[in-house]
């Protein structure tokens, strides 16, 4: 019993499949790795088969020879991993939104399931990038499926979609976007600076001018306070990522930057959504204009919502790819 | 160049393994006799990809593998079967089409 040997051949065998082949290609290899290093020395003994063992190559190099031609998903149909995932997204994403909005569950067993997300607003964004991570792993248990079926099958994708897939590292900066990038940092500060003026005069950002001629508070003072601040941390949020990625020459800094953006845009956006309910102004509105202001604004943060998680899914891919390419 | 050379040599070996492996195993042999024989006719072949390459072989049914246990250690003996040796012939009239158009081409070349 040479100890070396069986650990290599523990580590080769811990990735190949199938109980009885697997068992085959270890006696194989074993039987190999003995004659090979007998032919160092004679009897038999650690170094030299240590030095066999090496020259032979790491456990996963030799499993992955046998497990050539099989990929998990075949070549052909790796680019639609990206691609239906996205599209079983969107519709995830819209089940979501007719949740919220006509305040019911829905369920497609044993494929879809959404809760009524209408009571807890919050916890509809929380559920966003965990219905994403589950469209994914759906589309590749399918095209698993079909790869192992062995046979051609033309997936269709209509022609003007984009694809996850392609997407591009952005080129280096150029003069007239960084000059851009600072101009927009100007106004993102100046912008900033006069919001937290009003805030610290009204303790809201949201006032109305009144017949008086005096300014007074738009919304009541817990969800106008709530409002401001979620708008004062999403201006600051944007002003420090304006800032830090000026002065960032990492491209896959700058991704998380976005990214830490993204998600605290992502919270804040559930945290106004959970506010919005009850009596929200302080002034005489009618009735059929709350009502129309309490609908769109869940609708446009919903759609907000919806392109802040396209562009965090855009930069963790991005992320991801890079990484997996070093 | 040279890192090219050898992928380019990796990818021309990967077909002409096939084709040697069914050549040799017109006599029955096992993994490192193969590793040898190829190594005293000056060819040189990975080891741990020549024993994928038999299984593979062997699933398609162009070689039947055999365990010896009668010996001092466990072997397996491959052997080429009747389909091994039908698609032999076939691989065969691939590369003498193959070494003729090169022959051809440089031929023509020399003379240009």
């Amino acid at each position: 019993m040479h100890k070396n040997l069986e650990t290599y051949i523990e580590e080769i065998g811990h990735f190949l499949t199938g109980r009885r082949e697997r068992e085959e290609i270890l006696s194989e290899i074993r039987s190999h790795l003995l004659e090979r290093a007998e032919q160092e020395t004679s009897p038999v003994d650690e170094a030299a088969l240590g030095k066999v063992i090496a020259a032979y190559g790491s456990p996963r190099h030799v499993a992955e020879k046998y497990l050539d031609g099989r990929p998990v998903i075949a070549p052909a149909y790796q680019r639609h991993l990206f691609r239906y995932a996205s599209l079983l997204f969107a519709v995830h994403f819209a089940f979501v939104m007719f949740s919220v909005v006509f305040k019911r569950s829905f369920t497609i067993f044993p494929f879809l399931y959404v809760p009524d997300l209408s009571s807890i607003l919050f916890d509809a964004i929380m559920y966003l990038p965990m219905a994403f991570l589950a469209d994914f792993g759906a589309v590749a248990l399918v095209l698993y499926f079909i790869t192992r079926s062995g046979r051609e099958i033309k997936l269709p994708w209509p022609k003007f979609a984009s694809d996850l897939d392609e997407l591009q590292e952005p080129e280096a900066k150029t003069l007239s976007a960084r000059i851009w990038n600072m101009v927009e940092a100007v106004i993102m500060v100046a912008l900033s600076a006069w919001a937290f003026r009003i805030y610290a005069r009204f303790h809201t950002l949201f006032v109305a001018h009144s017949d008086s001629g005096k300014f007074q508070p738009l919304f009541m003072p817990a969800p106008g306070r709530t409002l401001s601040l979620v708008v004062l941390i999403m201006l600051a949020a944007g002003t420090a990522t304006l800032l830090i990625k000026m002065f960032l020459s990492s491209r896959r800094l700058a991704c998380w930057v976005d990214i830490a953006a993204d998600s605290i845009a992502l919270v804040l956006i559930g945290v106004v959504l959970r506010q919005q309910r009850g009596n929200l102004f302080a002034v005489d509105v009618p009735a059929r204009l709350v009502t129309w202001v309490h609908v769109s604004l869940t609708v446009i943060l919903l759609v907000v919502a919806l392109f802040v998680a396209i562009d965090l899914v855009v930069k963790v891919v991005r992320l991801g790819r890079g990484r997996l390419a070093r | 160049m040279d890192n090219e050379l050898g992928s380019i040599e990796t990818e021309m070996k990967r077909g002409f393994l096939q084709l040697l492996v069914l050549v040799l195993l017109e006599k029955e042999a096992y993994g490192y006799a193969m590793v040898r024989a190829f190594r005293d006719l000056g060819y040189e072949v990975e080891e741990n990809t020549l024993y994928p390459l038999l299984r593979r072989l062997e699933k398609r049914g162009l070689v039947h593998g055999k365990w010896e246990l009668s010996e001092e250690r466990p072997r397996k003996f491959y052997s080429v079967t009747k389909a091994g040796r039908e698609m032999r012939v076939g691989l065969l009239a691939i590369w003498n089409k193959q070494d003729e158009i090169i022959k051809q081409i440089s031929k023509e070349n020399k003379h240009a």
